[in-house]
């Protein structure tokens, strides 16, 4: 690990690493140099790099510059050049190892910040919430809900409920600062009758510490979080709507061989399956005015972790939601989306400019599925892709699932439409 | 004195055919006198032997034991060309190492025949090998430490034209065949010439000509009518690895054979070389047969040579001076090199000089420099062992690992990089078409190659072919589909080389650029005249 003294990257044997990190015919040795990871990498061109030099500067030995380009902290890690690559060569391993070798008072202030405020409460939260914050912020919330309407008087919101089935986590940003976005995922919840809990400790779904490039952190992060879920004896591990905080606790639990007795699922996987099993018996109705949506694929959800399997369970929650007709896919979709630019770090990184010009791409494969809404089950992506809407000024407008899934049941309370737009501000009231 | 031409008839005090090292060395060495200079070559620089070897700067050691004046040149001339042409010159340093079956008492006797030539040489223990050059097999049972470093042939030969350019505005005249002298009273008059892209005839007239024709020597020395040069042709292939294996210049302790020498050259690595005595220079090229030996060979040394990814493969033809009632084997010939005078074939304004190695040419050049400037009465000595070779913008780019560096301190966004694999910006395209020697209209993709890292990465031109065709034709360069003619000859050059390496992680490259050039662009069946 580094020391607070080290003020100059340590260089890395970049050609030496990838023939160690990477599978044999997909090292580094394998690069055609077609430039397919750099045509679709949304980075590429940003301080005049893109995957295909980063392969080329490291087989010609140039360490140094690599060690030093900010470039690794404008890619995003998403893996697009891996699974476009026809040799599969993956360049965010190296990206990481680069990471973790900058001097840690020299990278991104806000990533770091996130990873040591992590660290600091056994609640894992990267915006530094403490337990009693949280267990608070989910009784306020649950009292707000149970007083909505008698459907809902006797819904609970359970905190570290021994031998659940689902160990729900909880992105920070809704305790901390929209405690309403809670209440419709515990309504869907009441509604399919999970039994559910979230925990006290290791509740939260961000992981910043993966992205500090220090594997150290990510594993401690990964093994405090498994710890939690093994001690309630839950099944399934629920995720939330997040992209990078299933990818970290789902591969580092096989990258550091650590110990789960339990099963990591999405709930976007499971809104699928509760529809389909008519547990939540959604439809789009309510569309009568033809709104038309799109959806993001997380690529820490999709392409780094479940893959299609994942992205066709989103299609297929997002068209019974909104409609066949008024569903729009992005090209490319699914595995071959591109990545909004939010993810990485980068939303914390603190580097504005780059990540506008990054997240251009994405804005422009919006703008041309002229859709009103983006469906975005990652937090990181929803943020992006609402400030990208704001910078750009696109007219969209961003928002997460579970505020259809309750618009649809006829059960979305009139707090709880903070992204929704007039058109929809008080529809089903 | 300039160059005059009327009507296809050039004049100059000399005439020096052959654009090698040694060619463009006595060029360099005449203009330093003063002296004004044609050199033609039927190809380009670099087209023969000068281009086909591993850019190795003896430091004389691998001759120590069977060839010690040899030895003994190389390490005088090593020391010269380290402190003229610095930038030419890795002085990386080298190691012999002999590996478990390679005869011990040849190990031992090493050093000591080393020291007879005056090389210096250090015992290092197997262990202390393996620290330095952590690829070598644990199957080393000695080792010594030899002053061997790697010089960059592409880029001498350039910077001697360029030079000579400056001095004395001497010419290099490339795709251009000698088709046959006139003689008359003892003198050659005049050389036939042809340029073999437009079919023009050239006459030049030259008060005194140099054959400095390589593998080819013999040929031109037959021309004049002279029959005395005899050479052997000692075929040698190479393969160049993707990426660079170890620091130094690595040699097998050992009498030398096949696969026995792995040298870096900047950012890739040489291993080398075969020895084939061949009767002709026609259709010279390298065989899968002769890459299977070197990598067998080569394992022994350095084990992770048989996983390593290699490129290309090339062969050059050795041009080896076969003494009265030598034997035909081309490793045991002579290094050495000879100067012909001619004189007892009737000539008094001929010269060949033949034989010798890369290490050696700035000698072999000095050598012939003094019997030309003789023979026109300049009575200027030889500057070359001391005066630095200049360079300039545009004889910069052969380099491996000059390109990538002199982006990574520019990061020019406007300055598009043509050839991804070794990061060659346009600006230096540019500046080769513009001011390289041997720049002319339409300069053709293959002449571009020798002048810069161009196809020589991974991609073995598979797509900066594309885009530096394309750029030439938004530069103008091109202006017709002859451009394209230019691209399909480039790819046929680079494919020559990279057949016979076409296994594992470079057979998906090849199959890429066959996609590429004959599914997508059809460059299989241009037609000649469109």
């Amino acid at each position: 690990m580094e020391t607070a003294s080290q003020t100059a990257s340590r260089t890395i044997d970049f050609k030496a690493a990838a023939r160690e990190l990477l599978p044999p015919g997909a090292s580094y040795d394998a690069c055609l140099s077609c430039g397919l990871c750099s045509a679709g990498c949304p980075a590429s061109g940003l301080e005049g790099m893109d995957p295909r030099r980063f392969i080329r500067m490291a087989m010609l030995d140039m360490n140094e510059e690599l060690s030093t380009t900010a470039w690794i902290w404008t890619c995003t890690q998403c893996q697009r050049c891996k699974y476009i690559c026809p040799m599969s060569i993956d360049v965010s391993v190296l990206v990481g190892l680069a990471r973790g070798a900058w001097p840690s008072e020299k990278k991104p202030r806000g990533i770091v910040r996130s990873c040591e405020a992590q660290l600091r409460f056994p609640g894992t939260s990267a915006m530094g919430l403490q337990e009693e914050d949280f267990v608070e912020a989910v009784e306020e919330g649950v009292t707000a809900v149970r007083r909505q309407s008698d459907r809902f008087a006797r819904l609970e919101a359970p905190i570290d409920k021994q031998g659940a089935y689902f160990f729900v986590n909880q992105n920070s940003r809704e305790p901390a600062t929209e405690p309403e976005e809670m209440g419709p995922l515990w309504k869907i919840f009441e509604y399919v009758g999970a039994d559910w809990t979230y925990s006290s400790k290791g509740w939260a779904a961000e992981n910043f510490c993966m992205f500090t490039g220090d594997d150290e952190a990510w594993r401690r992060m990964v093994e405090q979080r498994v710890d939690a879920v093994n001690h309630l004896g839950c099944k399934v591990w629920l995720n939330t709507e997040c992209g990078h905080s299933f990818y970290t606790l789902w591969k580092g639990v096989e990258r550091f061989g650590l110990k789960a007795d339990f099963e990591a699922g999405s709930l976007v996987s499971y809104y699928a399956r509760w529809i389909r099993e008519g547990r939540l018996p959604v439809n789009a109705e309510w569309n009568t005015q033809g709104i038309k949506f799109t959806v993001q694929d997380p690529c820490q959800l999709v392409r780094k972790s479940l893959g299609d399997t994942m992205a066709d369970d989103l299609r297929f929650v997002a068209r019974t939601l909104v409609g066949e007709a008024n569903f729009i896919d992005m090209a490319p979709s699914r595995s071959a989306n591109y990545c909004c630019g939010g993810g990485g770090g980068f939303l914390q990184a603190g580097m504005k400019e780059l990540r506008w010009a990054y997240g251009k791409r994405k804005f422009d494969q919006i703008a041309t599925t002229q859709a009103d809404y983006v469906l975005t089950p990652c937090h990181n992506c929803h943020s992006q892709i609402e400030d990208l809407g704001q910078h750009f000024q696109g007219h969209y407008r961003v928002v997460h699932l579970w505020t259809l899934i309750c618009l649809s049941l006829g059960i979305l309370g009139a707090d709880e439409r903070k992204y929704l737009g007039p058109d929809l501000a008080r529809l089903g009231l | 004195m300039r160059a005059t031409r009327h009507g296809g008839v050039l004049e100059t005090e000399a005439l020096i055919i052959g654009g090698g090292a040694t060619g463009t060395g006595v060029m360099r060495d005449l203009a330093l006198r003063g002296i004004h200079c044609i050199l033609i070559d039927r190809r380009d620089l670099n087209a023969g032997a000068s281009g086909g070897n591993h850019g190795l700067l003896h430091s004389g050691a691998r001759y120590a034991v069977g060839d010690p004046d040899t030895a003994a040149e190389c390490r005088r001339e090593g020391d010269i060309l380290k402190a003229v042409a610095p930038e030419c010159i890795d002085a990386c340093g080298g190691l012999f190492v002999a590996v478990e079956g390679d005869d011990p008492e040849y190990a031992e006797r090493f050093s000591e025949h080393c020291r007879t030539a005056g090389i210096e040489c250090t015992t290092v223990t197997p262990a202390e090998a393996r620290e330095l050059e952590p690829c070598l097999s644990e199957k080393v049972f000695a080792a010594y430490r030899v002053p061997d470093a790697t010089v960059d042939p592409f880029r001498i030969t350039l910077e001697n034209v360029n030079h000579a350019q400056q001095l004395t505005q001497s010419l290099f005249l490339a795709h251009t065949e000698l088709e046959r002298f006139v003689v008359d009273d003892g003198t050659v008059r005049s050389a036939i010439c042809r340029d073999t892209r437009t079919g023009e005839t050239i006459t030049i007239r030259a008060r005194q000509v140099v054959n400095a024709a390589g593998a080819w020597a013999m040929r031109v020395a037959r021309l004049a009518g002279c029959s005395g040069v005899e050479l052997l042709y000692s075929k040698g292939t190479l393969i160049i690895s993707n990426a660079r294996i170890g620091r130094r210049v690595i040699n097998r302790l050992r009498r030398p054979g096949d696969g026995d020498i792995l040298v870096p050259g900047g950012t890739v690595s040489l291993l080398g070389t075969t020895s084939e005595t061949v009767q002709s220079l026609d259709d010279v090229h390298p065989t899968v047969a002769e890459v299977d030996r070197l990598v067998a060979e080569g394992v022994a040394m350095v084990p992770q040579i048989a996983h390593t990814r290699f490129i290309r493969a090339f062969s050059g033809v050795r041009p080896l001076l076969m003494a009265a009632g030598a034997d035909a084997d081309g490793r045991k010939a002579s290094r050495g090199f000879s100067l012909f005078d001619h004189e007892s074939d009737g000539l008094a304004n001929f010269a060949t000089v033949a034989g010798g190695k890369l290490t050696t040419f700035r000698l072999m050049a000095e050598k012939t420099g003094d019997l030309v400037a003789r023979r026109l009465g300049n009575s200027e000595p030889c500057k070359t062992a001391s005066t630095p070779l200049p360079s300039a913008d545009a004889i910069r780019w052969t380099e491996p690992g000059f390109a990538p560096r002199y982006w990574a301190a520019r990061r020019e966004p406007g300055d598009l990089i043509v050839c991804e694999c070794e990061m060659v910006p346009a600006s230096a395209i540019d500046s080769i078409v513009e001011n390289a020697p041997g720049a002319d209209s339409q300069m053709s993709l293959n002449a571009i190659a020798v002048r810069s890292r161009v196809g020589k990465g991974t991609c073995q031109g598979a797509f900066c072919s594309l885009r530096l065709t394309s750029h030439l034709y938004d530069r103008q360069v091109y202006d017709s589909p002859a451009g394209l003619r230019h691209t399909r000859d480039f790819v046929a050059q680079r494919f020559k080389g990279v057949a016979p390496v076409a296994w594992g992680e470079h057979l998906p490259q090849l199959e890429l650029a066959e996609a590429l050039h004959c599914g997508l662009l059809g460059l299989d069946h241009l037609a000649e005249d469109t």
